[in-house]
Order: C-alpha cells, then sequence, then structure tokens
C-alpha cells in the first residue's frame, strides 16, 4: 500500500497525501490464531481466552495482550457459550476499567464530612476497630455485610467464611437476592437442589420457546442469538405486558395483566390436564404431588383466567396447543417472574407445565431460570449466605461437621442457622440491631427497592464500609469508609454462568493507585482482625477454588473432576456437576436425562398455592401500573460501569425516559419528549415521555438503570424468596406544566 | 510460538515472617496486584504473525464473488433480524481501533403500528457508500474517493483538512468530524477484511446475522431510489443514491416515525464560519456600496471617500478570510482547496474569495497612494473604476458560491432563494453600515467644511436605505416562524421551534440588535443630521454611528449563528434521546 501511495504522491507530496500518518493509525494488520484482522498498532503478541464479568450469559472473551497487558479483546469463536459473540457490554468490558471514578485510595471520612485518602494500614486498623467496638457494645450480630454476584466464587467463599466463621458475623446478604433469590427456592422444591437443569444448545434444539417475563434480545442478546439461530424454526412464545424487541421476534406475543403470570400458568396446566395433553408415564414415574396439582388447577377455567389475564381464549388455547404440538417445548424465565411478589410460586407454575408434559432432561426441554449477575450462580453455591458452603445446609449437624472438617476449623464457629436476608438486615440496621454494614461489589443506594427508605436507613448506621471498583457509586458516596477494589480483569478467579459452566477470569489489567482485589482485601481484613490463621491455606483464588472444589464433593453440584484453572481454561468453561470420573466430558450438558430428581425419593414435586393479588393496585390517586427493567443492552444496572464507556454512553439515552402509550398520553397531553413527573406513595421523579404503541394502556415503564427510578418502586417481597417485587407499583403521571426539562 | 508455562504458585507464595506482620502481607498483595500473570498461568498458542482472517463462519453474510461492471459492494440488513442490542457499534469501534468516543455505526428505532399490533424496530445503519455520494462532490481537496470496483466511498484521512464540509453535505450524518486529530473519519465497510475474505467489523460481530454484504447493481439501486424503496423516514434516497438495502419480510406500518422524530435539536453554529460568512458580504457590500455612493455625490468627495471606504472594506474582508481558516482542522493544508474546483463549490468559494482578496488589495492600494506611486501622474479613473467594478463583480461571485455551498446540501433552511436573499440582504445591510462607518470616521477625523457638507448630503440617504433594508431583512425573517402553524412536522417547522425553544434567547437578541443597528441608530443620525450643524455633536455622531454599525454587525452574526443552528439536518431514524 505505501509503495503505490508514494509513486502517486510523487512530486506532488503536499499537495496529494494518500497515506501519511493519519491513515497509518488505522491501519489493520492480523492479529494472529482466529482474531482475523486487528488495529496494527494494537495487534497484541499473545491472547487469552477469560469469562465476561457482566451478566450470566458468560460469554468467552478473548484478550489481546501486549506485554502481559490487556489492549483489547475479541469475542471468543470457539468458546461454547458465546460463539464468537458478544454484547455491546462485552465488547466494552475493558474501557470501564479506565475512569477518573475508579477508588484508588481507601477513603475516610474526615472530621469535615469529605472522603480522604488514607493509608491501607489506616484504612483496614479503621475497619477492624470500628467493627470489633460495635460487637464489643452490640454483640456479634450487630455487624453484618451485603455482597455481590459480580466477584469471583472464591473471593465470595472467602468473604462468607472470614465473616461468618472468623468475624463472628450472622448475617450477610447477596445483591443476588435482587434477581434470582426466586429461582433458587423454586428449584430447591421442585428438584430437591438450587440446579437450573439446562445447557445453552437447548435454545437451539427446541421447537418451542416459551419466554415468560423475559426480554432476551436486550437482557441476554448472546442467548438470543441462539435462538435465532435454530435451525427447527420453532415457535417462539413471548409471556410479557410490553411488547418487548424479544416480543417483536416472537410467533406469539401474549400480552398479560401485569403480575398475573401465576393464574395464567395455572389456566394452561388446567388445560393441558383437561384435553389430557400431558405425559402420564414421565408424571408418574418421576414426579410427586400430581392428583394434588390436579385438584388445586380445576377452578381455573378458562373463563376465570381470561377474566384476571387479560388473555383471550383463543390465545389460551392456541398456547396450549403450541405446547402439546411441540416435541421439544422448553420454558425460560427471567426477572419478570422472579422480581413478584408471587415469584417463587410462578416459577414453580412454569416448572410444573414442564414437568407435566415432560419436557425436562432432553435436548431441546427444561424449566428454564435465566439469572442475571456474570457469578450469581457462584454465589448461589459458596456466598455462605443462604446455605452453607458448597449448597449444604446450616441447619445441618453433619453438613456443619464436613465443612469444619475440611476447612479444619472449629465447628462451633459455624453459625446454625442462616442468616437473614437482604431486607430483614435493613430492618435490623431500622431497628438499631445492626449498626454496622460492609457492601462489597453492590450498589444499594441506586439499586434497592423504594429507595427513599433505604438511604434513610443506611443513615442511621454507625458505620458503613463501601468496597467498590468505583469511589462515585451513590453508595460509595454515602460511606464512611471505602475501600478500592481491582475489578474484572485485574485478578484471577472463576465464574459460574446460567448453565452451571464454571469459566476462569484473569488478571490482564493493572488495578489503579492502591486498588487491591476484593480476595487481598478479604485476606488482609482477615489479617488485622487477628484470624489469618484460619485462612492460612487459602494462599491464593486457585488454592481456594481447590478447597471449594472438595466442599462440593458429594454434592449435585459437585466438580471434584476439575483439576485446576488449566483445565478449566483448556476445556472452555465446564458444567457442574463434574465428579471425579465423569465419563461424559461433552461441552454441553443438561441435568435430569436420567429422570432422577435431588430429593431423596429422586422424584420431582408440583408446587403450587393459591395466587395472591398484586399489593399495590392502582386506583382513583394512582392510576397507572409502573413496569421497570432493563432499558438497553449497552446499559448494566446501576451504570457504575457501564457510564464509564464513552461508547456506550453513546448508545442509550443519557436522560431517564418512561414509556407509556399514545391513548394514556393523549388523554393527558403529553407529547413526545415532555418532562413528566411520575410519582407513587413512596417519591416521585421527572422524566422525559416516549410515546410507544408497544406499552399497553394504564401501564408505563422507567428503565431500572437511573438514579431515581427506585424512589417510585414498592418494597414487597416474595413470601418465600425474599426477593423484592421491582415490576410492579401504582403511579399516577402529570405532564409538567410547560413540558419543559426540569431545572 | 508455543508458550506453555503453568506455575500458579509462582507469585502468590507467602513469605513465613508475613504470619502475625499484617503490614508486609500487605506489601507483597500490593506489589503481586501490579504483576500481570494470565500469560505465565494460562498457555495460549498463539501465532504473533497471524496468518488467517476470520473466514470461517461468514460465508453467509458474504457475497460469493466481487462486483462485475455495473455493480457494487452494499451493507444489507435484514430488519427482520435486527433486535437492537448494538454489538456492531461497539465492534466497529473497537476492531477498528477508534478512538474513544468515535463510533461509525448507528442504530436508530422506529415506532408505530397501533395498540394490538405495536412495532418496533431497531435500525443499524452506518456510510451507504451511495452511488453519487455527496461527501465526495462537496470535498474540496479530493480526500473522497469511490472506488471503481468496489463501489467503496473510502476516505483519505491524510488528505483531509478538515473543512468539515462533508459533515454537511451528507445526508446520513456519516463522516463525523475529530477534533483532535483536525480531520473526518468514516467507515470504508472495512475494506481491507474485505479484500482478505473477512467480514466487516460489523457483519462478523451481529449476533442476529442481520448485516451483510451484498453486491448489487447499480441501475438496481437507482430504480429502488425512484421508487422510495430506501427506508421510511429516510432522507430522499435519489439524491445520492445509498446503495443500502433494508429488507423485511414484514410489512412496516405506515405510521412508523423514528422515535427522536419530534425531538427537535440545536446544531453545531460552526463560529468560524459565522464570522467569515457575515464578513465577507460585509466587504463585498462595502465595495458595492461605495461605487453606489459615488453615483450620487461630486468628484471631490469621491476622492475624499472612496480610500476610507476601500480600506475599510479591505479590512474586514481580510478578517473574513483568516476567520475562515480557524474553521480548518488542518489549515497548513488550505491550498488543497483548489484541487476540487471542478465540483466543490467550498473550493470555487475559497478560490474566487482568495482572487476576490487580491483584487481588493490592487483596489485599495491604487485608491490610497495614487499620488506617490505614480511618477507620471495618478492612476486613470477609468482604471479604477474599472478595477472597482471587477473587484465587486468577483465579489459577487463569490458570495455566489458561499450561497450554493449551503443551497447544495439541501436543507430546507439553506435552500437556494432562502439563502440568497439571506446573504445578499446582509452584503446590503452591512455594505451601507461600513459606508456609514466610514463616512463618519472622515468627518470625525478631519472635520472640515467639505467633509461635514458629504455627511449632511449622504448620510439621510443611507439612514434611509439602511431602515428600509433592515426592515426587510427582519422582517423576512421572522416570516420564519409562520411554520410554527404548520401541522406536519417540516425541517422549517423544527427550525421555528429551535428558534422560540432552545436558540430563544439568541433569537430575541438577534431582532432586538437588529432593531437597534436598523431603526434606533438611523432615527438618532437623522435627528442630528436635521439638527442644522454637526460641529458640537461629535460625541454624539460618534456614538449613534457606533450604535449604528455595531449593533448590525452584531445582529447579522447572531443571525448567521441562528442560520447554523436552527437548520434542521436530515438523518437517518435515531434512538431514545
Amino acid at each position: 500500500m505505501a509503495s503505490t501511495s508514494s509513486s502517486t504522491n510523487l512530486g506532488l507530496p503536499l499537495l496529494v497525501d494518500r497515506a501519511g500518518p493519519l491513515t497509518r493509525e488505522l491501519h489493520l494488520a492480523l492479529g494472529g490464531g482466529e482474531l482475523g484482522f486487528v488495529p496494527e498498532r494494537l495487534r497484541p503478541d499473545a491472547t487469552t481466552t477469560m469469562v465476561c464479568g457482566f451478566c450470566s450469559t458468560g460469554c468467552g472473551l478473548d484478550i489481546h495482550l501486549q506485554r502481559g497487558a490487556a489492549v483489547g479483546l475479541t469475542p471468543n469463536v470457539s468458546y461454547p457459550v458465546n460463539q464468537g459473540m458478544a454484547c455491546p457490554k462485552g465488547w466494552e468490558a475493558l474501557a470501564v476499567l479506565d475512569s477518573p471514578d475508579r477508588a484508588t485510595a481507601p477513603l475516610l471520612r474526615d472530621p469535615h464530612g469529605r472522603l480522604s485518602p488514607v493509608s491501607w494500614d489506616q484504612g483496614l486498623r479503621t475497619f477492624t476497630d470500628r467493627m470489633k467496638a460495635i460487637q464489643k457494645v452490640h454483640g456479634p450480630e450487630s455487624i453484618a455485610f451485603l455482597s455481590t454476584g459480580q466477584i469471583a466464587t472464591e473471593e465470595m467463599a472467602l468473604l462468607g467464611a472470614l465473616a461468618k466463621f472468623g468475624m463472628g458475623m450472622l448475617h450477610g446478604d447477596g445483591n443476588t437476592r435482587q434477581c434470582m433469590a426466586t429461582a433458587v427456592v423454586a428449584y430447591q422444591e421442585a428438584f430437591g437442589f438450587d440446579a437450573p437443569p439446562y445447557t445453552y444448545a437447548d435454545f437451539e434444539q427446541s421447537d418451542v420457546i416459551v419466554l415468560v417475563g423475559s426480554n432476551l434480545a436486550i437482557a441476554h442478546p448472546i442467548m438470543w442469538q441462539r435462538i435465532v439461530n435454530n435451525p427447527h424454526s420453532p415457535e417462539i412464545v413471548v409471556i410479557d405486558p410490553r411488547a418487548t424487541e424479544t416480543a417483536m421476534q416472537a410467533t406469539q406475543h401474549v400480552s398479560l395483566f401485569p403480575k398475573s403470570d401465576l393464574t395464567l400458568c395455572y389456566g394452561l396446566a388446567r388445560l393441558l390436564i383437561e384435553r389430557d395433553w400431558i405425559n402420564r408415564s414421565f408424571i408418574d414415574t418421576h414426579t410427586s404431588g400430581f392428583d394434588g396439582l390436579a385438584d388445586f388447577l380445576q377452578p381455573f377455567n378458562l373463563e376465570r383466567v381470561c377474566s384476571e389475564t387479560g388473555v383471550s381464549a383463543t390465545a389460551m388455547e392456541k398456547l396450549a396447543q403450541t405446547i402439546q404440538n411441540g416435541a421439544r417445548v422448553s420454558f425460560w424465565w427471567t426477572m419478570g417472574v422472579n422480581q413478584s411478589h408471587q415469584g417463587v410460586r410462578t416459577a414453580q407454575a412454569i416448572i410444573n407445565l414442564a414437568l407435566l408434559t415432560g419436557n425436562i432432561g432432553r435436548p431441546g426441554t427444561g424449566a428454564n431460570s435465566i439469572t442475571g449477575q456474570c457469578n450469581a450462580m457462584g454465589s448461589r453455591l459458596f456466598s455462605n449466605t443462604t446455605n452453607l458452603l458448597g449448597g449444604h445446609d446450616f441447619s445441618n449437624p453433619a453438613h456443619r461437621r464436613k465443612i469444619a472438617e475440611a476447612l479444619q476449623i472449629d465447628e462451633q464457629a459455624i453459625p446454625q442457622e442462616k442468616g437473614l436476608p437482604y431486607h430483614k438486615i435493613l430492618d435490623g440496621v431500622l431497628n438499631g440491631k445492626i449498626r454496622g454494614l460492609w457492601v462489597i461489589g453492590t450498589n444499594p443506594a441506586h439499586s434497592w427497592i423504594n429507595q427513599g427508605q433505604l438511604r434513610d436507613i443506611l443513615d442511621r448506621l454507625d458505620f458503613l464500609v463501601v468496597q467498590d471498583m468505583y469511589a462515585s457509586t451513590e453508595t460509595a458516596q454515602l460511606a464512611d469508609l471505602v475501600l478500592p477494589a481491582a475489578a474484572w480483569g485485574e485478578k484471577d478467579g472463576t465464574f459460574i454462568n446460567s448453565e452451571r459452566r464454571i469459566g476462569v477470569v484473569k488478571k490482564v489489567a493493572r488495578a489503579p493507585g492502591a486498588a487491591l482485589t476484593d480476595f487481598s482485601i478479604f485476606k488482609l481484613i482477615a489479617e488485622y482482625w487477628g484470624c489469618g490463621s484460619m485462612f492460612a491455606d487459602w494462599k491464593h483464588p486457585e488454592a481456594v477454588f481447590q478447597i471449594l472444589k472438595q466442599l462440593s464433593a458429594g454434592q449435585p453440584c459437585d466438580f471434584t473432576g476439575i483439576e485446576d484453572y488449566a483445565m478449566l481454561d483448556a476445556r472452555r468453561g465446564i458444567q457442574w456437576p463434574y465428579p471425579v470420573d465423569t465419563a461424559n466430558g461433552e461441552p454441553e450438558r443438561r441435568l435430569f436425562e436420567d429422570g432422577h430428581f435431588f430429593h431423596p425419593d429422586g422424584k420431582a414435586r408440583f408446587v403450587w398455592s393459591e395466587p395472591r393479588p398484586m399489593p399495590e393496585q392502582p386506583d382513583s390517586k394512582y392510576p397507572f401500573l409502573l413496569l421497570t427493567g432493563r432499558g438497553s443492552a449497552a446499559q448494566w444496572h446501576t451504570q457504575t460501569r457501564t457510564s464509564k464507556s464513552a461508547v456506550l454512553r453513546k448508545l442509550y439515552p443519557a436522560e431517564i425516559y418512561v414509556e407509556l402509550n399514545p391513548r394514556d398520553a393523549s388523554d393527558l397531553k403529553i407529547k413526545p419528549g415532555d418532562w413528566i413527573m411520575v410519582s407513587s406513595q413512596r417519591g416521585r421523579l421527572q422524566a422525559k415521555a416516549v410515546i410507544v404503541h408497544t406499552m399497553p394502556p394504564r401501564q408505563v415503564f422507567v428503565p431500572m438503570h437511573y438514579a431515581t427510578t427506585n424512589l417510585l418502586t414498592d418494597a414487597v417481597f416474595d413470601p418465600y424468596s425474599f426477593q423484592p417485587a421491582y415490576k410492579a407499583c401504582a403511579v399516577r403521571i402529570e405532564r409538567r406544566t410547560n413540558g419543559d426539562a426540569p431545572r | 510460538m508455543l508458550e506453555a508455562l503453568a506455575t500458579t504458585d509462582a507469585v502468590t507464595t507467602p513469605r513465613q515472617n508475613e504470619v502475625g506482620n499484617p503490614l508486609l502481607l500487605l506489601e507483597r498483595l500490593l506489589s503481586d496486584q501490579q504483576n500481570l500473570t494470565a500469560v505465565e498461568q494460562f498457555a495460549k498458542q498463539h501465532e504473533a504473525a497471524g496468518t488467517s482472517p476470520r473466514t470461517s463462519r461468514y460465508h453467509q453474510v458474504l457475497p460469493a464473488s466481487p462486483p462485475g461492471p455495473g455493480q457494487q459492494y452494499a451493507f444489507e440488513v435484514d430488519l427482520d433480524r435486527c433486535s437492537g442490542c448494538k454489538a456492531c457499534v461497539t465492534a466497529c469501534h473497537n476492531l477498528n481501533g477508534l478512538d474513544t468516543q468515535e463510533t461509525w455505526r448507528d442504530v436508530g428505532l422506529l415506532v408505530g403500528g397501533t395498540i394490538s399490533l405495536p412495532v418496533i424496530q431497531h435500525v443499524t445503519t452506518a456510510c451507504h457508500h451511495c452511488l453519487e455520494p455527496a461527501c465526495l462532490t462537496a470535498c474540496p481537496v479530493n480526500a473522497y474517493e469511490k472506488d471503481p470496483l468496489t463501489g467503496i466511498v473510502k476516505h483519505l484521512d491524510d488528505q483531509c483538512f478538515g473543512c468539515q464540509y462533508c459533515t454537511l453535505a451528507c445526508p446520513y450524518d456519516v463522516p463525523k468530524y475529530h477534533a483532535g486529530k483536525g480531520i473526518v473519519r468514516k467507515c470504508d465497510m472495512c475494506s481491507t477484511r474485505l479484500t482478505a475474505g473477512e467480514a466487516p467489523a460489523c457483519v462478523q460481530a451481529c449476533p442476529s446475522q442481520a448485516i451483510a454484504i451484498r453486491v448489487v447493481n447499480v441501475n438496481q439501486v437507482i430504480e429502488d431510489a425512484e421508487a422510495s424503496l430506501f427506508l421510511p423516514t429516510a432522507p430522499d434516497p435519489q439524491h445520492t443514491y445509498p446503495t443500502t438495502t433494508y429488507k423485511s419480510r414484514r410489512v412496516l406500518p405506515r405510521n412508523m416515525l423514528p422515535v427522536d422524530y419530534f425531538q427537535v435539536s440545536r446544531q453545531h453554529p460552526h463560529w468560524p464560519l459565522v464570522v467569515m460568512l457575515v464578513l465577507t458580504q460585509l466587504s463585498v457590500g462595502a465595495f458595492a456600496c461605495g461605487i453606489g455612493l459615488e453615483w450620487f455625490v461630486s468628484t471631490q468627495w469621491i476622492a475624499a471617500i472612496r480610500p476610507v471606504q476601500a480600506v475599510m472594506a479591505l479590512v474586514f474582508g481580510l478578517l473574513a478570510l483568516s476567520a475562515s481558516v480557524f474553521h480548518l482542522g488542518r489549515p497548513q493544508f488550505a491550498f488543497r482547496a483548489v484541487l476540487g474546483l471542478g465540483h466543490s463549490w467550498l473550493s470555487r468559494e475559497i478560490v474566487v474569495f482568495g482572487f476576490f482578496a487580491a483584487l481588493a488589495c490592487v483596489y485599495s492600494a491604487a485608491v490610497v497612494a495614487p499620488v506617490h506611486m505614480h511618477a507620471d501622474g495618478p492612476v486613470p479613473q477609468q482604471w479604477i473604476k474599472a478595477l472597482a467594478a471587477s473587484v465587486v463583480v468577483v465579489g459577487t461571485v463569490a458570495v455566489f458560491c458561499s450561497v450554493m455551498i449551503y443551497a447544495s446540501v439541501r436543507r430546507d433552511l439553506w435552500d437556494f432563494s432562502r439563502t440568497v436573499t439571506r446573504f445578499g440582504l446582509t452584503s446590503a445591510l452591512l455594505g451601507l453600515a461600513t459606508l456609514w462607518l466610514s463616512l463618519a470616521a472622515l468627518a470625525l477625523i478631519r472635520p472640515t467644511e467639505s467633509h461635514l457638507a458629504l455627511v449632511a448630503s449622504a448620510g439621510p440617504k443611507i439612514c434611509y436605505s439602511l431602515v428600509l433594508v433592515t426592515s426587510v431583512k427582519l422582517g423576512w425573517e421572522a416570516m420564519l416562524l409562520r411554520h410554527l402553524m404548520s401541522r406536519a412536522m417540516t425541517p422549517m417547522k423544527r427550525s421555528a421551534l429551535l428558534m422560540i425553544r432552545d436558540l430563544a434567547n439568541p433569537a430575541l437578541a438577534r431582532f432586538a440588535l437588529g432593531g437597534l443597528g436598523g431603526f434606533v441608530a438611523p432615527a438618532l443620525l437623522l435627528r442630528q443630521l436635521s439638527a442644522a450643524t454637526l460641529d458640537n455633536a461629535q460625541l454624539q455622531l460618534g456614538v449613534a454611528t457606533l450604535l449604528l454599525f455595531g449593533a448590525s454587525l452584531a445582529g447579522e452574526l447572531l443571525e448567521r449563528y441562528l442560520f447554523f443552528a436552527a437548520v434542521a439536518a436530515p438523518r437517518m431514524p435515531g434512538g431514545i434521546r
């Protein structure tokens, strides 16, 4: 290229310049291996594959390295999860590490009320002194932690063990309470263990795909890709009040009243039983409780179900017929189900449908929960919060003994009951029983339901510690002490994705300033606390992996057959279970192929109960129903990370907006782009009006990513999983007098 | 090259004396944190000198053979597959090594349908590699090429001097100006990748395979454009013949609109261009008014006023041309503007204004220093007159080129008749204001009897003319607001809405200043002129003159700011903003 241009330039280099330095800046060159062309100046000298750190899809990303440091990435072509693709967050995963908002030193609130940098030594001494002082006066239970699904399994386990066995805490929970607690309880009761049964290949093998409360195309674009690649021209049924992107691509969109999905599933089950479109032999052999279910379902006739869900009888019958016609029907649910006042029963009603029709344990089937965070599944097994490490039970003496022996600790150090769930920990703060709170890698001041009250609760704490990669999160701004954490990409460990695949994350970037991995911070706190010797064997993440492996022995999640990180790396992630001597080493495996479930009788259970009305119904004062959820594929949760990429910022609306139906807009004289006030009993916010037919009348949608959204939401919880019901509360909307931007 | 090392304990083995000494542990952990170990810990076969492009998966999204005669490459977007994840934007950004904020692809959103059948449709869009690219035609330095074989419209980054005219000319908002580098950059359909059989970044990164490269027939593109088969709500394809095909098995409802359709947003004001346009028009107008005055006054007065007026006009003209340089990202290459003379109105404007400046210098020199420079007497009057006429003619042609720069990019506020009216009236208005400034300067600096008589004689004519031109111009500008009554969201209505919303303050100021300079100041002057003597009123004369000239000029600068900021630019559908 250079030679041709120099000949053209001959004699007139100033007048015509076809290949100077500016052109060279954008030159591409082959990057080596499977990479294809990459920017020449960023050509890697090596690459390494690791799992993405945003959502639970768990895509494999090839990190491009120059002298060991990351300079770019491309999605790995042969990783079984994503097959060469990534969503915008994955593509920008490295960009968000580099931000002036990163926490680079411990920050301590000074006498003037400002957060000022201090040394690690001072930060850690302050941490232990203040926490111990609180415990001394108010008892060991008076300090608690709130953790995350965004850190490595090894880090979660160390935190859980340190807090509960070393520091004497009883209560700790994760932000995973906000996204998958419902699925956990649903699976435990139905299958005998929290075990999502599927593998992503099921998306490609189904001939009927039923998505409940899931905008897969936007929330999990790479899983959606697997549906797009399905060669069987599947029927795609989307059950969602909104006509989402996913509904647009569906063959059937069932738009139902919000939170009527439980009734819909019961009605569907009754219809299937009534027409004998069920798998009797599977039910008899592999399930228990069918007769009780059949009796319970009697009142859910079409007339009732149609009136309570707003779905037509034709649509119900078509849906039942579609399920009956399907040879391989898979059911999938996400936050529309999980974040509900009756989420567990709804999830179980979906599981019931799969069990009734025998759609489980075969390719392209299953009752499948799609999880949220990159390591929510790691936390389900190893956070040591609701379950004792490795999916064990705190209240089971044999389990406590097993763990104590494996960890070589005093059995008495293990609490005999599970700790309080998230909302009860906050209640504890409210009533003064919990006075010190340690928040790790999560942002409750933005994300927790009924935010106004939450901020009031955090204000009551004697000592709030926030450990995060950014010092700018809403919660860090409220902290007494901020501990600077290294991020994904700056540490080693493993994540477990939605399909139970354990994959590695690696240290490919230098953490800014004095930021340390969460693992290192926990090790240091153990040392400063004086219980460091308890974790002498927990030398580094891979050593902990070996410990966790042993803890999993004999459990449904047994992965003792995985040798080490290198094996995980070479095999591009391995799904649990993977006990020693696993014969089937296929890269994609599903559970229950033998029809054997984890209850002692080997059978799956039907679980049901009477639907309950939505706690906050619209009334004359608050006549609209507010739905919240993901806005775009470029946004992640409270945006602490995604807002740090200049490119991602261009891909989502900068300002909070509210979607509403044209009919409602016209009634209220709201025009597109007007600023409107949305208020609930708890708070109000101003948002820009986006008028779309995809919103059913009398319902509005506000994305969860904006700081004020949760001022509106109602702190209602599922009674079994204690997951907050973010998806529905009553609101009023009004046009601001002049429709102009708030000042 | 094979690298296979797997020693996991290498970096994190604790030292013995750390036990019971947290500071030592802290020190080691801080130091470990900065060691990057992924390469040592995890073996990875990697051929640094890589041989193969990323080809295996993409046969469905690439054409089987290269384009033949009458054909070219084009993007094809399957709307039924695009679910709006926007991976294409980020992949293009990363795989092409673009700057932090830079993106060459956008995803917009169309919404419509009915309550029972709502429709939302994401639309991914990049350069359309048009048959008749407006960017290429507009470019004054030939920094665009359309590849004769592939049809790819490629931007030559080193050739670009950063005038940004292509960013105004492209109806699809494709070329993006990079202020830091002083140039424009844009999509080249990843021609390096295509040549090697690898799919462009956006194509290979789309999880739904919604984007493909196809070979299209040039005739088909033209036929489709004539039938408006491009994309609902997109700019008229007959202007540039965009080659991208948007396909769908579904019929989009007829009420589909971009979700940002009702939003109006101010455009870039291009301040150097504001100054350049107003001052060049002032300069040309001032030369013309100078000649005009000569028809009304006697020879003796002509000799007095001519040098002042010429210098005044020249100084503003030269100021204008220096301001224009500030608009270039790389002004050192301004001379390349001659290259586009055959097709670019910007090229023509630059060249003709250069010629104008040269002529104006000669003319000014001739009228300022005629006696000393010519041994055999002053320059003959007919030469001077011919020179003056040629300055005005060339200046008028140059202003016409300015008009065409904007008229040719097909924005309603900038169409030919509106722009020619606007620029012409500015020339007249500021020409008169400058003429008054020259007269007043003459009278104030050399208050001779003769000069005062000149002012008394010519003053009222100039003042009345100015009031007339100002009334016409302000009235004409205010007529824009009639588009507010239009029900349709026309481009002119968007401009009008901007004038009463985002740009309300500058718009008010523009009219206030216009009135001050064109009505209040002339009225004051007329009163002073009618009051018998000027002798005792030098201060008032000076103040009123400054008010007349300053307010008129400031008013015109604001008018031109609004010309840029309130224009409605055509674009592809946008997202929620």
